[in-house]
């Protein structure tokens, strides 16, 4: 990209219109945010530029006031606002207000709600793939049920009815934990707030539904959680990008092989890698498996949505995703996430 | 409950036939256990497939075995790699499929490789032991 200028951006508003505004313009190149005002220190808007390091103020007019502004983004929704700007602006800066801040307004939550809906599909395409596995670790508990109780009607001994009803007990809890997982996978996000998370909290629930991906199971495991750090990031999405990387190095293995998956902290940075011994991706192809639908799977199985998401995913919480593979040996995805600002 | 702590190697034998379950749940290896008890087999034991061809190769029970029961999901050698072996070393051994996995093509699979059974849990008591039977008789057919 030619190195140009960025566009400094001041965002006035901290609402839900200012968090989409803030959340899409910190992504795009080219643009340098300058900060966001909102008189409620609480705003949503105002808490997210805290956890990007952003200047926040409580005072349009200080904000506004910086040298070197060439956009003000109007979304406070109060008409006074641009009387107030005009007075005080530098005089190159340019306003987004009015009619025009609400079309881009708009269209960022039109295109969040795209967005979204994108995620639920390709995320409940992916619970499909599942279904044998589900299927599998249900059955199991349900036959001891059957078992256990077939063997009560002929059994005499209170001890040892009492044993088997005991079985049967644990055997029902292991079915709702199994259901219960997969529904809270399943739901659509409502929460669409940025919190404290723990990377390996995360990746370990990943871990538990991914492994659903393939029913000739025969895998090592290998787990070397050293992260300890809290990143700032929405659960669920996170939650759903790991288990896409999972299920991906596991169908790349066919269920056989190893899985790495490690944490750690360092410099300011929090990286998770997930590898395998799998099949590996050519060189050529390192870059195409982010592209949308790209897939090499076999028709209906796979929507190759599940890397683009991801990453999205990943840039949506400012952090970086990078790849490394060897064909026939395996391959290497590192998430890394910035730690600064973080309260540690 | 039966004598399931006798040594099922050389345990009593009560005549009806020898079946071995390989299973990586001890709780499902119990279940199956106590449902062919109860019709007069003797039952044996594996968590893999890599222990179900250990035993199967150890002295006394290459000859013995009438029956092998056999998970797919499982650690080490998965249930097919398990079964196409048993299948090629020990045709006479009658095979069935026990498994939580409803796969019609697996099964069809499974059964033009000569397995008597493709059955998926959960399974009744009744119907595991027709199949068993239904397996005792094929090797019967066999011997002769
Ligand atoms: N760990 C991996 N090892 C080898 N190839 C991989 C790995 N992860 C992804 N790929 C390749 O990248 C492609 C795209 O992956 P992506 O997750 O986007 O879609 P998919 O897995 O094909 O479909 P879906 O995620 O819907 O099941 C895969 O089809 C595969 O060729
Ligand atoms: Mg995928």
């Amino acid at each position: 990209m030619p190195n140009v200028e960025p566009t400094r951006v001041a965002i006035l508003g901290g609402g839900k219109g200012g968090t989409l505004l803030l959340d899409l313009l910190s992504q795009v190149p080219g643009v340098e945010l300058i900060g966001v005002a909102d008189t409620n220190p609480a705003a949503p808007g105002i808490r997210r530029a805290l956890d990007l390091n952003l200047r926040v103020t409580d005072n349009v007019v200080d904000l506004i006031a910086e040298q070197g502004l060439n956009l003000i983004v109007d979304v406070t929704g109060d008409p006074a606002m641009p009387a107030l700007i005009n007075q005080h602006k530098p005089p190159g800066a340019e306003i987004l207000g009015g009619a025009g801040a609400k079309l881009v307004w708009n269209m960022v939550q039109h295109e969040s709600t795209l967005q979204g809906q994108l995620f639920q599909a390709e995320k409940l395409a992916g619970i499909g793939s599942f279904a044998a596995g589900i299927a599998h670790d249900i059955n199991n508990p349900l036959y001891l049920v059957l078992g256990f109780a077939e063997a009560i009607i002929e059994e005499h001994d209170p001890t040892t009815i009492r044993d088997l009803a005991q079985e049967i007990i644990q055997a029902v809890r292991r079915i709702s934990t199994i259901s219960r997982e997969f529904t809270q996978y399943a739901r659509q996000s409502i929460s669409s707030e940025y919190v404290d998370v723990e990377l390996n909290v995360k990746l370990e629930e990943a871990f538990k539904i991914a492994q659903y991906a393939t029913v000739l199971q025969d895998l090592s495991v290998v787990k070397d959680y050293t992260g300890k750090q809290l990143i700032k990031a929405k659960p669920d999405e996170l939650l759903h990008a790991l288990v896409n990387l999972i299920t991906n190095a596991i169908q790349a293995m066919d269920g056989k092989g190893t899985l790495t998956l490690a944490t750690c902290d360092e410099d300011e940075v929090a990286t998770v890698t997930i590898s395998d011994t799998g099949c590996g991706i050519p060189d050529g192809r390192l870059e195409q498996i982010f592209e949308p639908f790209f897939t090499t799977k076999a028709p209906g199985k796979g929507t190759g949505l599940g890397l683009y998401n991801v990453k999205s995913i990943v840039g949506k919480n400012h952090g970086k995703i990078s790849v490394t593979s060897e064909v026939g040996k395996g391959t290497m995805f590192r998430l890394q996430f910035p730690l600064e600002g973080q309260p540690s | 409950m039966s004598e399931s702590g006798t040594d099922f190697l050389f345990g009593t034998s009560t005549g009806n036939g020898r079946v071995m379950v390989v299973d990586d749940e001890p709780d499902i290896r119990k279940v199956v256990r106590m449902t062919l008890q109860k019709a007069g087999y003797d039952v044996l034991e594996a968590e893999d497939g890599e222990k179900a061809i250990e035993v199967i190769n150890t002295g006394e029970n290459r000859l013995m075995l009438d029956v092998i029961i056999c998970d797919i999901r499982m650690p080490k050698i998965n249930g097919v790699e398990a079964i196409e072996y048993l299948r090629k070393e020990y045709p006479n051994v009658q095979l069935i499929v026990l498994t939580g996995f409803p796969d019609m093509d697996m099964a069809s699979s499974f059964l033009r490789q000569g397995v008597v059974d493709y059955l998926v849990k959960p399974v009744a008591g009744e119907k595991l032991r027709d199949s068993v039977a239904k397996a005792m008789n094929q090797r019967e057919i066999h011997r002769l």
